[in-house]
């Protein structure tokens, strides 16, 4: 199967990390929806009915869900931290994404259709912001998550200009 | 047009109106009759569709078609020439006797198409002609003949268009087409193995079913003991009748609805190379695809149908709307959807390859992956069965839970070992195949030069097992081709070999 002269060989990770201030972006978007999930959960529970069968199901079941959100809070944004990484070389982005999961995606910037650079509320506040490359498949698009506000600036200028180089309908 | 648009209309309009009119007329003596209402309606919706008949115009300029519509909320659609990638021809029966047809205008990305409604069939035909020649044009070189300047066509095709026929500007004179297919009344036999009219039996049964109460089956505790035995037999005869009226009722839906779809099916490879299907008995459709849009071939074959060797074929083409895939044949021997598949692909091979498979670990994936749900269901009955007291548990037999499990585990581990025998993939000279499904066998072509880009997904278990979900990305069909859990290896040797240059640089 393997194609004449080229041995098996695997993808290697992306050459860059995110900027570091994405961990504590991503622990504070946790936290605060940690909080809402525990205080919609406790309001739940203290209303249920002390006896019923399925009262006591669901109290475990919110148990459960309590102990995923300090999870995301305190093992999560690191892991995280470690397994993203991105790279724009050669003309094509690289981008490998996913905690626990892991989602490798690669698109040649010939084909790609629009850039963009997306900054949330919380995200201003650590100076980052997603850059976003879509392609005219809609299982296509590539999010390079939570770089330096600077550095997103340039990344995507860099796209603009590479991907107007090419003309056709890049499908 | 000045006829269609009222009777559409007040088809839409139909239940409201009668509602309407049942439901003032009902309410008690004194009020209007019914029929003012029943008039009123119908006299909106003639106003209505005449008035949309005289807001409703379309005209081609050098590169675009533009679409005006709405009397309140104006409305117009452009689109350039060049983004045409399909064009349909739709004609409903109310059309037909008429002699109207519907034109639609696929026109790329968005999905958004341009609807021509109640131009004359000719008019439709000389449309699609010209479409499709102009955007090969202006995809192109600049086209022979001079620049036209913008022809206008009025939306309609009245006595006053004096049956002369507009002429077209930049139209290249057609080379003759090709037949790749033509139905065959024997492929009638494989409709009942097709599920594809399975909600419209689904729905009639289920309407029995309201029925099925007024049946006195639940008499049978209260029978004397003579009765007991009659009685029983009665609802043995009873669901014997129900089986055999669900059967034949399915062999006739199906059958009549393959004859009303198919009906006069022609598939045709035109001069210029572009894909012409024309279908239908009572709503006639002609959809034309250009040869450079279509992206792959897409061959199903249902567990019904792949038992009377059956199967079903679909092109994969850009811009053309409803997920991208154009129905090419109706369920026909697995011989003819192959041949006319390779006449749509181009090349010979992609349908009838040994596949690769994806190995042991793929096989253990997919049997634990299946048997998730068992334990899902093992644990629902257990944990309200041992652990907490939910009172209409009691009423199970002892033996009820293991049994059940057992059935369900069975059945869980053919299926899964049915999808790790259908999997697997393939390389040709033109083209990635892929193949998936447990019941319903899926085998994709998708053409190399489609494909705009991969994704290596490995969830937590596959990256133990060093599997992936290997997507390959493209504008075509439903935009993307999975193999899923393809050891990683091959994984990048598929992806390396059908795209050359885009995994270099980023290999260990």
């Amino acid at each position: 199967m393997s194609p004449q002269g080229m041995p098996s060989a695997r993808l290697r990770e992306p050459a860059h990390r995110v900027s570091p201030r994405a961990v504590r972006y991503w622990v504070v978007n946790s936290t605060i929806g940690g909080v809402v999930a525990w205080a919609v959960m406790f309001a739940i529970a203290w209303f249920l009915p002390e006896q019923a069968w399925w009262a006591v199901a669901l109290r475990w079941l919110f148990v459960l869900g309590m102990a995923a959100n300090v999870v995301e809070v305190v093992l999560e944004p690191t892991i995280r931290y470690r397994r993203t990484r991105w790279e724009v070389a050669d003309g094509k982005v690289f981008v490998q994404t996913g905690w626990l999961s892991r989602d490798q995606r690669i698109a040649p910037l010939s084909r790609v259709q629009t850039v963009d650079t997306h900054r949330g509320a919380i995200m201003r506040l650590y100076g980052l912001a997603n850059i976003t490359v879509t392609t005219a498949s809609a299982a296509g698009p590539i999010t390079i998550p939570c770089l330096d506000s600077d550095l997103a600036d340039r990344v995507t200028a860099e796209l603009a200009r590479i991907t107007g180089q090419t003309r056709g309908d890049a499908t | 047009m000045l006829l269609v648009h009222p009777v559409r209309i007040l088809g839409s309009f139909a239940v409201p109106i009668l509602l309407a009119t049942f439901g003032l007329s009902s309410g008690g003596d004194g009020g209007p009759p019914a029929w003012i209402f029943l008039l009123g309606g119908a006299a909106i919706a003639v106003a209505f569709g005449v008035a949309s008949w005289f807001v409703t115009r379309y005209r081609f300029t050098e590169e675009q078609v533009q679409l005006r519509t709405g009397l309140v909320n104006r409305r117009v659609l452009t689109a350039p020439l060049d983004r045409v990638r399909s064009v349909d021809v739709e004609s409903s029966p109310v059309h037909r006797l008429l002699g109207l047809a519907k034109v639609k205008v696929g026109t790329g990305v968005d999905d958004s198409r341009i609807e021509l409604d109640g131009v004359s069939r000719e008019q439709a035909g000389e449309l699609r002609t010209f479409l499709l020649a102009r955007s090969r044009q202006a995809g192109g070189a600049a086209g022979p003949g001079a620049a036209p300047d913008g022809a206008t066509v009025p939306a309609v095709a009245g006595p006053d268009a004096d049956g002369g026929r507009t002429s077209y500007p930049g139209v290249v004179p057609a080379q003759p087409d090709t037949e790749l297919a033509r139905i065959d009344w024997g492929w009638l036999r494989y409709a009942p193995f097709s599920l594809s009219s399975l909600v419209v039996v689904a729905g009639a049964v289920g309407a029995l079913l309201q029925f099925g109460d007024e049946l006195p089956v639940d008499q049978v505790d209260v029978a004397q003991d003579a009765w007991r035995w009659v009685v029983a037999q009665a609802v043995l005869v009873l669901v014997t009748m129900l089986v055999v009226v669900i059967v034949v009722g399915w062999v006739v839906v199906s059958t009549v609805s393959y004859v009303l779809t198919w009906w006069n099916l022609r598939v045709v490879r035109e001069g210029r190379g572009n894909l012409r299907i024309t279908r239908g008995l009572l709503t006639t459709h002609s959809q034309t695809v250009e040869r450079a849009k279509v992206r792959g071939a897409r061959m199903g074959e249902p567990f019904l149908l792949r038992l009377v060797r059956g199967a079903e074929l679909t092109a994969l083409a850009t811009g053309v709307g409803a997920g991208g895939a154009t129905k090419v044949l109706p369920p026909a021997p697995r011989a003819v959807v192959t041949s006319v598949g390779h006449e749509l692909l181009e090349e010979d091979g992609p349908l009838t390859m040994q596949l690769v498979g994806h190995g042991p670990r793929a096989r253990r994936r997919i049997h634990v992956r299946r048997q998730w749900g068992t334990l899902f269901l093992a644990a629902a009955l257990a944990v309200p069965t041992y652990l907490l007291d939910v009172p209409f548990l009691d009423r199970l037999p002892d033996w009820g839970p293991p049994v059940l499990l057992l059935v369900v585990g069975a059945l869980n581990a053919l299926v899964a070992e049915s999808a790790w025998r259908n999997l697997g993939h393939g390389l040709t000279r033109r083209h990635v195949v892929v193949q998936t499904g447990a019941f319903v066998r899926t085998r994709e072509a998708l053409e190399r030069a489609g494909i705009i880009g991969w994704v290596v997904h490995q969830s937590f278990f596959q990256r133990r097992l060093d599997l992936c979900d290997l997507v390959a990305t493209t504008a075509a069909g439903a935009e993307q081709v999975v193999a899923p859990n393809i050891p990683v290896p091959l994984a990048v040797d598929l992806a390396r070999g059908a795209t050359p240059g885009m995994l270099e640089g980023f290999l260990a």
